[in-house]
């Protein structure tokens, strides 16, 4: 009963960030400062995520693959089609749910309990709108870009490793990740991303919105929205399989 | 003006407010006194809207603010200035980004006009050379005269402070209480403070609210509340002994 009306008051908590906004210039700024917060500030540790996952994956279907009659240019295509479908989008969003989804609860969290909102609310200003709505917009947008950025140094990471071990051949690698690619992989990954983006941004900012009492609660509020945000971005990762397949 | 008729306000079956009625008057420093958690906080909260009353009607000027529209209610809210119990400024803007914000957001100024009234509220408050600073490199003095110059930079008609000295020491407590009062009066404007600090009283209660247990105990000025036989009021005013031995030199003379 208390989670029905959770999702109630998520739901009206989206009517009130997509309302008009006061002054547009003022939230055109602040998509910028977002932009720059949630994910540009994301990049370094989206490539050290992913050059590592793209060598370990490398390992991994090198590793499984150990047949003579297969050729070895899959372990290209193998680290290639994982980083494309589900590492650089699914997986990412989970870390980013982490990174980014905390971010933002903690930080209206913060302002929520130090009456910060409340301030803005006297002001007339619509406080969902004006704080919530730039982070979705900000972090849809960039989700996207985070997904290529990954999945190119995924492969980079793939590259620098397998010869490195032995496991692969550059030229086999390279073979590899360019045979039988089907571009509709990528236009898949990035409906997905775009709804993750909106998934994190929306869910975490719910629970800072709604956070009450002090500290504590914000740290409270930060793991039950990255714990939702999780669960969300696997419910609708089945979900747009199911139905872009 | 600002009137509230018969308020009540209750959380999860608990009264907090129970048929609470004041007219608090223009040019005047409207005090609401009593102790913590007696209601004062919900009452400066439902009076501004961030609470919904129960019962009751909240009279702005004559205009029903429990009766609006969240459209009205945004336009009359542009003619309030709150300050809160911490300051509430924004952490990630500068003292002078946050007095301009409100300018930003609903003033049609040009950036010069913009500049000019923000220079003019922060050394009507007396900040001078922290406009660039953030809050956490200001005292909680500064803080507090930083949000009363981002709550006038609009010109308000009405000013709401919630306990504005909580956390202040004795002499900076004092200067927040003659700003609110000159603000008050030069701009002609209502004000309503939240305050237990009995120094604040007597300095500066033209018209005072007494409330216990969410119920009106007591109304009327400074000058009264000593004589006050009213029980309630007296154990309040009287717990410090400053005030007790005040009482009784009055009672020897």
């Amino acid at each position: 009963m208390k989670s029905l009306e959770q999702v109630g008051k998520y739901f009206e908590l989206l009517v009130r960030v997509f309302s008009r906004p006061e002054r547009h210039s003022l939230y055109v700024r602040q998509i910028y400062n977002e932009i720059d917060n949630l994910g540009v500030k994301s990049v370094g540790i989206v490539t050290v995520i992913s050059i590592f996952m793209g060598g370990i994956m490398t390992l991994q279907v090198a590793y499984n693959l150990k047949n003579p009659l297969l050729p070895i240019y899959l372990i290209g295509l193998g680290t290639r089609d994982t980083l494309i479908l589900e590492f650089s989008s699914t997986i990412l969003a989970l870390i980013m749910a982490g990174k980014i989804g905390s971010n933002i609860t903690s930080e209206i969290g913060s302002m929520k309990v130090t009456e910060q909102i409340d301030s803005l609310e006297i002001m007339g200003v619509n406080s969902a709108g004006y704080l919530i709505l730039p982070k979705i917009i900000a972090v849809v947008l960039m989700f996207p870009l985070l997904y290529i950025i990954s999945v190119f140094f995924g492969l980079i990471g793939g590259l620098i490793v397998g010869p490195a071990v032995g496991a692969v051949t550059a030229t086999d690698y390279l073979n590899g990740i360019q045979y039988l690619f089907n571009s509709y992989y990528v236009t898949y990954s990035l409906i997905k991303c775009l709804v993750f983006g909106f998934l994190i941004s929306s869910i975490s900012a719910f629970f800072g919105y709604t956070v009450e009492g002090g500290a504590f609660d914000v740290g409270t509020a930060s793991t039950r929205a990255v714990v939702n945000t999780n669960i969300m971005i696997l419910v609708w990762d089945l979900i747009l399989t199911q139905l872009l397949f | 003006m600002i009137e509230v008729k018969h308020i009540y306000k209750s959380f999860e079956n608990k009264d907090v407010l129970k048929n609470i009625s004041k007219v608090f008057n223009e040019g005047e420093t409207n005090l609401i006194i009593g102790r913590s958690g007696s209601g004062k906080t919900v009452l400066l909260k439902s009076i501004v809207g961030l609470h919904e009353v129960d019962r009751g009607q909240i009279l702005y000027d004559g205009r029903d603010f429990t009766q609006m529209n969240q459209k009205l209610r945004k336009k009359l809210r542009q003619e309030m200035g709150m300050v809160f119990q911490g300051g509430a400024l924004f952490d990630s803007l500068t003292v002078e980004e946050n007095v301009r914000f409100p300018l930003d957001m609903f003033s049609e100024l040009s950036s010069a006009g913009k500049q000019k009234q923000v220079d003019f509220c922060l050394e009507r408050v007396n900040i001078r050379d922290a406009n660039k600073l953030y809050p956490s490199e200001i005292s909680g003095g500064m803080q507090k005269r930083v949000a009363i110059a981002r709550a006038i930079v609009l010109n308000p008609k009405y000013l709401f402070c919630d306990e504005p000295n909580s956390g202040l020491d004795p002499e900076t407590s004092m200067v927040i209480d003659q700003l609110v009062r000159s603000i008050t009066i030069d701009l002609k404007i209502t004000t309503i403070i939240n305050t237990h600090d009995m120094n604040s009283v007597m300095e500066i209660g033209d018209n005072i609210l007494f409330i216990s247990e969410g119920e009106m105990c007591w109304e009327g000025n400074r000058k009264e509340i000593l004589h006050s036989t009213n029980q309630k009021l007296q154990e309040f005013v009287f717990a410090n002994k400053q005030y007790q031995r005040i009482r009784d030199d009055k009672i020897r003379e």
